[in-house]
């Protein structure tokens, strides 16, 4: 279909696969919560509904930024994506000022008035679509090693941040998201490959640290420490074995009366599959395949390299954090701290990615790109020809 | 695109794999997981019971239970630990440096700073606490109204409220009924989730034999003894011979079983029947009895204790003094050693030893109190050469004080053994009879040679006996006294320190109360007959009085008024006008 006489309606399918994860996530989110709101709050709680309202509120807020989002034009996106970065960037820094809030021994949030935010997110999102705009801008050659091995070298900045605070999990989805790009944007694989032996010595290191040494080895044997190192993956076991085929019912979950640590946020599929089974938890990873593969659909249709981009970037990032999340809530990857997107209690995750979504669903209207210039690429424009004349660039 | 479908493939089969690996987990484990699970859902639950009361034979408390009340704290809410610290140390008197260690313990929300307070402790306490970071509970405190009385028969609890000795110790599966523990639901932090569930019970009454008055007179008997002769130790159990039933039992030293703690091991020890000693003369009842049932004598026959000492197997053996021909009544009397052995050795160590046997020595009396010790007695053929001797005269022989009241029991009812016992009944929280307990009583010796023995046992307080000066005024008491130097089992040899020991049964022709004395290390005197003797004496008289029991004279000397129903028309019993 040409892009100009494009359905000018966003993707059904999209808004309903969402819809359906964010309704659930409601659902699942005060299932999880009602009982033990009491204790985890203390004495703030005077409501069972304590986390519901709060998820609600920010779901209202994050569905006012998707729609903004889905209003503002991609190529807009694309110009202001390095803005976008340094934003990213610098509210990340933040996190080690005055105004980062330490929580589990990693500072991973900033106070936001009336709440916190975890920029960590953000970045994953900016990263996205200032990647989507780089690899697709004319000066990019994939077989220049330096033009295309660059993105790497901004995200070992992110990474260093990350690892600093620390965030493997962030870290290590913001080294696929990255990877998984300049794999699409079809940067050479002997440079690809030459990115993973630098980054061996830096997971040699990495698995040094002891606690995360500990969080690998509970991974493998996690009923050797189940009391211990184990405990949170061996009760997120027992909350998927006790599910079973079709769970123990609605509200009924036993795991979550504090057994299992973060089974709002990190590991509230547990909760899922202990209540509603099997049929409905590989349901959700089901809707989530779907919302992936209708993404690439998406993605297929575009024309523009940056849309193209931008489109499975997206798409990757929602299922790669999905994936990440199943994988270590089912103990096939090491424990680390990753929302599930869309279902998770936390703030942070929904807005970004909603607002990811909204970006998504505007790609998705196939239009077509902006026949007029804009004052600002103008600009560039201009300052390009100069450079050229003076024989600068890149 | 090709890099597209490659990258699209893997993170499909990514999306494979959990839902296999859901699979495995979910359908495959499920049972197992299960099983886990239902385990950590549950915990065991301690009951709090509430002990049962004991009771005196006359419905007189002698252990109860007080509400009072504990502090904890909640360190996590503490916001000065050592200014907190520091003035709990001077209300409480606990030492300010653990004070500190356990209000500024990490990660806890529950310590108890004090358990089971003081009233005036707990008041002053409640004024100065922060309320959000200390808290009272208010417990069932263990307490015993009479202080030391009774301490060895009652025994003690520990601060959970748990048996420690004595009877708490023994009838602690009655007193703390329904208890134990029970399975609750509980989530991670293990708060409770079942409901209705009992968690409070009463644990049933005991009754005891004990009478509190009796009690009261032998304890203070002993410490009159205790300071009289300034002795190491001293016991005395009184019983009564038909039914076994023990009416008072006390021994020096002694504790308060509201603080066990404050006393020595030494103190906590209930001798009456858990220490063994070589009980000398008194034992001598085992010969005399066995030389009557079995007529190996002739009668009227005399043994020749004129020389004062007799050699046997290398040792030798003699009296206090020398005495004539003397026969067997007389023996006992006078508590001839050299006449003893003689009959002893006609009876031969067989005879003995199955007499021995037959009073029950060698073997636990069965008596329901804990850490009862058995005591011992050679068997003949392990018999060296002097251990007859030995044995006829109460040497080279282990018993406890129960079982030679047991023994001397036996002679006052006509010659049955009886099961002492501490615990008549159990009765419910609201005083329902349960079960009311009863001891069979075994066959020691025929009638006839318990009658025997009883006439020769009443000689020894008369004129010419070892212990005139255990008779009773009004009341004859018949009995025998023991005195035997102290094995040190440290130098393997005899030591200076005595045992002295008095049994016997008052009164003589028809007995109310049978009662040993036994008084470890008296200082200035030493024998049974002198140091235990007045003991017995003292407690008969006074318990005499105490129950009412008239004198054997009073018939004859009309100091009896015969049975009277004292409806006079005054409402008032009969004799309250006379003085």
């Amino acid at each position: 279909m040409s892009p100009l006489e494009g359905p000018r309606k966003p993707d059904k399918l999209l808004i309903l696969y969402t819809a359906l994860l964010v309704g659930f996530g409601m659902l699942m989110i005060y299932s999880s919560t009602s009982v033990v709101t009491t204790v985890l709050v203390k004495k703030q709680a005077t409501s069972s509904l304590y986390y519901f309202k709060r998820h609600f509120a920010t779901l209202v807020l994050s569905l006012v930024m998707a729609a903004i989002a889905y209003r503002i034009k991609p190529d807009y996106l694309g110009k202001y994506s390095p803005v976008l970065l340094v934003v990213s960037l610098f509210l990340l820094m933040l996190v080690f000022t005055r105004l980062g809030i330490t929580a589990g021994g990693a500072r991973r949030w900033i106070k936001l008035w009336p709440s916190t935010f975890q920029p960590s997110e953000l970045v994953k999102l900016s990263m996205v679509i200032f990647l989507s705009w780089y690899l697709s801008r004319d000066y990019f050659r994939e077989d220049s090693f330096l033009i295309s091995m660059a993105p790497v070298g901004l995200m070992g900045v992110f990474q260093v941040i990350f690892l600093r605070q620390p965030d493997f999990g962030a870290a290590a989805t913001l080294a696929c998201i990255t990877i998984g790009l300049l794999f699409l944007a079809n940067v050479r694989l002997k440079y690809l490959s030459a990115l993973l032996l630098v980054l061996l010595p830096v997971a040699y290191k990495l698995i040094q640290e002891p606690y995360r040494w500990k969080r690998v080895t509970s991974f493998l044997n996690p009923w050797g420490d189940a009391q211990g190192s184990g405990f949170q993956l061996v009760q997120s076991f027992i909350a998927l074995g006790r599910g079973g085929l079709t769970g123990v019912g609605l509200g009924r979950s036993m795991q979550k009366l504090s057994f299992l640590p973060e089974m709002h946020t990190d590991f509230i599929f547990s909760i899922v599959g202990e209540e509603l089974g099997f049929l409905a938890a590989s349901g959700v990873v089901i809707v989530f395949g779907l919302l992936f593969a209708r993404g690439v659909q998406i993605a297929n249709r575009m024309e523009e390299k940056f849309y193209y981009l931008m489109a499975y970037g997206i798409s990757l990032m929602i299922s790669l954090q999905a994936l990440v999340n199943f994988a270590v809530v089912s103990g096939l990857l090491p424990t680390k701290g990753l929302p599930l997107p869309f279902l998770s209690y936390g703030g942070s995750s929904l807005l970004v990615n909603l607002i990811a979504i909204g970006i998504l669903l505007r790609l998705s209207r196939g239009e077509a790109p902006v026949e007029k210039k804009d004052r600002l690429t103008e600009a560039i424009e201009r300052r390009k020809a100069k450079r050229a004349v003076y024989g600068g660039g890149l | 695109m090709t890099r597209a479908v490659v990258l699209t493939t893997v993170i499909a089969f990514g999306f494979l794999a959990v839902i296999l690996r859901l699979g495995d987990l979910m359908l495959w484990n499920h049972e197992r997981l299960s099983l886990k699970a239902e385990s950590q859902y549950t915990k065991e639950a301690e009951i709090a019971v509430r002990r049962g009361v004991i009771y005196d034979r006359r419905g007189r408390e002698l252990a109860l239970n007080l509400d009072v009340d504990s502090l904890y704290s909640d360190p996590s809410k503490v916001k000065d630990p050592s200014g907190a610290a520091r003035e709990l140390s001077s209300l409480t008197g606990i030492d300010y440096p653990d004070l500190v260690k356990k209000v500024s313990e990490p990660g806890r929300h529950f310590v108890w700073i004090k358990r089971k307070l003081g009233e005036r402790e707990a008041c002053a306490l409640r004024k100065v606490l922060d309320k959000s970071a200390f808290g009272f509970v208010t417990e069932p405190k263990r307490f015993y109204p009479q202080g030391v009385l009774a301490s060895h028969i009652l025994g003690y609890v520990d601060m959970d409220n748990k048996a420690r000795a004595g009877v708490e110790s023994m009838y602690d599966s009655v007193l703390s009924n329904k208890g134990g523990k029970v399975a609750l639901e509980k989530d991670a932090s293990g708060r409770v989730l079942s409901q209705g569930v009992q968690l409070e019970s009463k644990g049933d009454n005991i009754v005891l034999t004990i009478d509190e008055g009796l009690q009261y007179i032998a304890e203070t008997a002993l410490d009159d003894c205790m300071r009289k002769w300034h002795a190491e130790a001293a016991t005395v159990i009184m019983m009564d011979p038909y039914t076994g039933d023990i009416l008072a039992m006390a021994n020096r030293p002694t504790f308060d079983p509201n603080a066990p703690g404050k006393s020595s091991p030494n103190a906590l020890r209930n001798r009456a029947i858990m220490d063994l000693y070589e009980p000398g003369s008194v034992f001598k009842i085992v010969m005399g009895s066995a030389a009557i049932e079995d007529n190996v004598l002739r009668p009227g026959e005399r043994f020749d204790c004129t020389r004062g000492y007799i050699i046997v197997g290398g040792r030798r053996y003699s009296d206090v003094e020398r005495n004539g021909w003397l026969t067997l009544g007389q023996i006992i009397q006078k508590s001839s050693n050299v006449g003893t052995i003689q009959v002893a050795m006609r009876l031969g160590p067989e005879r003995l030893y199955e007499y021995a046997k037959k009073f029950g020595f060698g073997e636990k009396t069965g008596i329901d109190l804990p850490s009862e010790a058995k005591g011992r007695i050679e068997k003949p053929k392990n018999f060296s050469a002097t251990t007859l001797a030995s044995t006829a005269i109460g040497y080279e022989v282990a018993v406890t004080p129960i079982q030679i009241l047991r023994a001397y029991s036996a002679v006052a009812n006509g010659g049955l053994l009886p099961t002492p016992h501490i615990v008549s009944e159990v009765r419910t929280p609201d005083g329902t009879l349960i079960k009311r307990f009863t001891y069979p009583l075994k066959r020691a010796i025929s009638g006839r040679t318990a009658e025997k023995m009883r006439q020769i046992f009443a000689e020894v307080t008369e004129e010419g006996g070892t212990a005139t000066k255990a008779d009773v005024d009004g009341n004859h008491v018949s009995g025998k006294t023991g005195t035997a130097r102290l094995y040190d089992p440290k130098t393997h040899r005899y030591s200076n320190e005595y045992m002295s020991t008095f049994v016997g049964f008052v009164p003589s022709d028809r007995p109310r109360i049978a009662m040993i004395v036994v008084v470890k290390g008296a200082k200035g005197a030493i024998y049974g007959g002198v140091v235990a003797g007045p003991v017995f004496s003292q407690i008969a008289e006074q318990a005499f009085a105490y129950m009412n029991v008239p004198r054997d004279d009073a018939i004859k000397n009309n100091l009896v008024m015969l049975e009277d129903d004292g409806r006079d028309g005054t409402g008032k019993a009969p004799g309250w006008n006379r003085n």
